[in-house]
């Protein structure tokens, strides 16, 4: 578990989606990259261990594993063999590489959410407009 | 791999009007298989025939490698069954319930049978007659557990229960096959916990096994296409229709064992497709049985 914040690792993690078509472990790898990426999590933090967030979760152990060795070929994390899964901090370049790939990854999400409901990508991005808009006033 | 369970050709006929016809199955040693399908499609029959509670008239079923049900004692010792309604003795209490059950179990786990009591918040002095729905849940769910089994046989063990014990008895679930690499079998009609436990899956509708396939390919073989143009050429697709709607302006189809090449398949006749959505393991499973049912597949 992580020293500093246990809880709000698992808070960040709990709302991982299974009826996303997003897969899960693909979710929690890109949950745990945002939590590297803010500061959440810091170089050399012990990730929590793959019983005891696979348990909290209630999902597959394997999915865990899998999104572990995701994050370890993506450079975020170290999985050390009998020791546990240890935050890697990415170089400066990488980091912002991945927030714009989240940023990618949350847009391609409210465009098929959007798509199940009928409503077209140009109809997503006058909306999206009009909330940033609104945000700036 | 080998197959935690095996069921080839199983045939049950309990009375008119119910038969399990044919039944083949097999849940790979280490999955956490789902076993879904509605109220009455012979889920629970099959759990019974697998445990030798039930002798099935044609077939073969082995369990762990064992035949059942001519050997069914050598393989239940390393089976935790949680069964759809609760069989303990009324009178006992929780702690003697807990002393007669570890006595016939040599791998009985006492110090994890203490955590969890202390976990579930169940009291030692209650008689089980007096426990809750959700206290029972936990006491079976416990028993199975602390047993060490190779193979965890849950029955519908979260039907009826509220979220916060649904979740409590999950969790130990998931904790104890992370641990111990149990093959798990469980059945549910609540689709949506499954979705996110379960590798497998298999759907039985009417006595039959509809589909069984991985978590994974259940659910993105089966797509929502939204196409215009003329559909009537899509006859001999590569891939499998379960329904078709054809009133909105343009055609919405379900289909199923999609691939991606499959989208230039549909081009090249002329027909433009205006979306592919992702289904859920519900909308899939439902899609499935109605399907099925119209006696199209």
């Amino acid at each position: 578990m992580t020293p500093k914040q246990p809880g709000l690792l698992l808070r960040w993690l709990e709302d991982v989606d299974a009826r996303s078509p997003v897969p899960l472990y693909d979710q929690i790898a890109s949950r745990l990259k945002a939590a590297v990426g803010g500061g959440v999590l810091a170089d050399g933090d012990p990730l929590p261990s793959v019983r005891l967030l696979a348990s909290e979760l209630r999902i597959n152990p394997a999915t865990v594993v899998q999104a572990y060795r995701l994050l370890e070929s993506d450079g975020f994390a170290e999985i050390r063999q009998g020791a546990g899964t240890f935050v890697r901090l990415p170089s400066s370049e990488q980091r912002q590489r991945e927030r714009e790939a989240q940023a990618r990854r949350l847009m391609r999400e409210a465009l098929a959410e959007g798509a199940r409901l009928g409503i077209s990508a140009k109809e997503m991005r006058m909306a999206w407009d009009e909330t940033i808009k609104e945000r700036a006033r | 791999m080998t197959d935690a369970i095996r069921l080839a050709g199983v045939g049950y006929r309990p009375g008119a009007g119910f038969a399990i016809d044919n039944l083949s199955l097999a849940v790979p040693e280490g999955a956490i298989y789902g076993f879904l399908g509605p109220n009455g499609s012979g889920k629970t029959t099959t759990i019974r025939l697998m445990l030798g509670l039930l002798r099935p008239a044609t077939g073969q079923i082995a369990v762990l490698g064992e035949s059942v049900p001519d050997r069914v004692a050598q393989a239940l010792g390393r089976i935790g069954y949680v069964p759809e309604r609760p069989h303990l003795y009324g009178f006992l209490t929780v702690a003697e319930s807990l002393r007669f059950h570890a006595a016939f179990h040599p791998r009985w786990d006492q110090a994890w049978a203490n955590q969890l009591l202390r976990g579930f918040g169940l009291a030692l002095d209650r008689p089980l007659g007096r426990l809750s729905k959700g206290e029972m849940g936990k006491l079976l769910m416990l028993q199975a557990l602390c047993q060490r089994p190779e193979l965890l046989v849950l029955d519908e063990p979260t039907d009826g229960l509220d979220p916060v014990v649904r979740r409590e008895l999950l969790s130990a679930v998931v904790d104890y096959v992370a641990e111990h690499r149990a093959t798990v079998f469980i059945s549910s009609h609540l689709v949506h916990e499954l979705e996110r436990l379960c590798d497998w899956v298999g759907v039985m509708d009417q006595g039959t096994l509809v589909t069984q396939l991985p978590m994974s390919q259940l659910k993105n073989g089966i797509k929502r296409l939204r196409m215009s143009g003329p559909v009537d050429r899509l006859d001999g697709a590569p891939f499998s229709v379960l329904s078709r709607d054809g009133r909105t302006p343009g055609s919405i189809w379900i289909v199923d064992r999609w691939d991606l090449g499959m989208a230039g398949w549909i081009a090249d006749r002329g027909v433009r497709i205006d979306a592919i959505d992702d289904l859920d393991l519900e909308e899939g499973f439902v899609e499935r049985l109605k399907a099925r049912r119209a006696g199209r597949q």
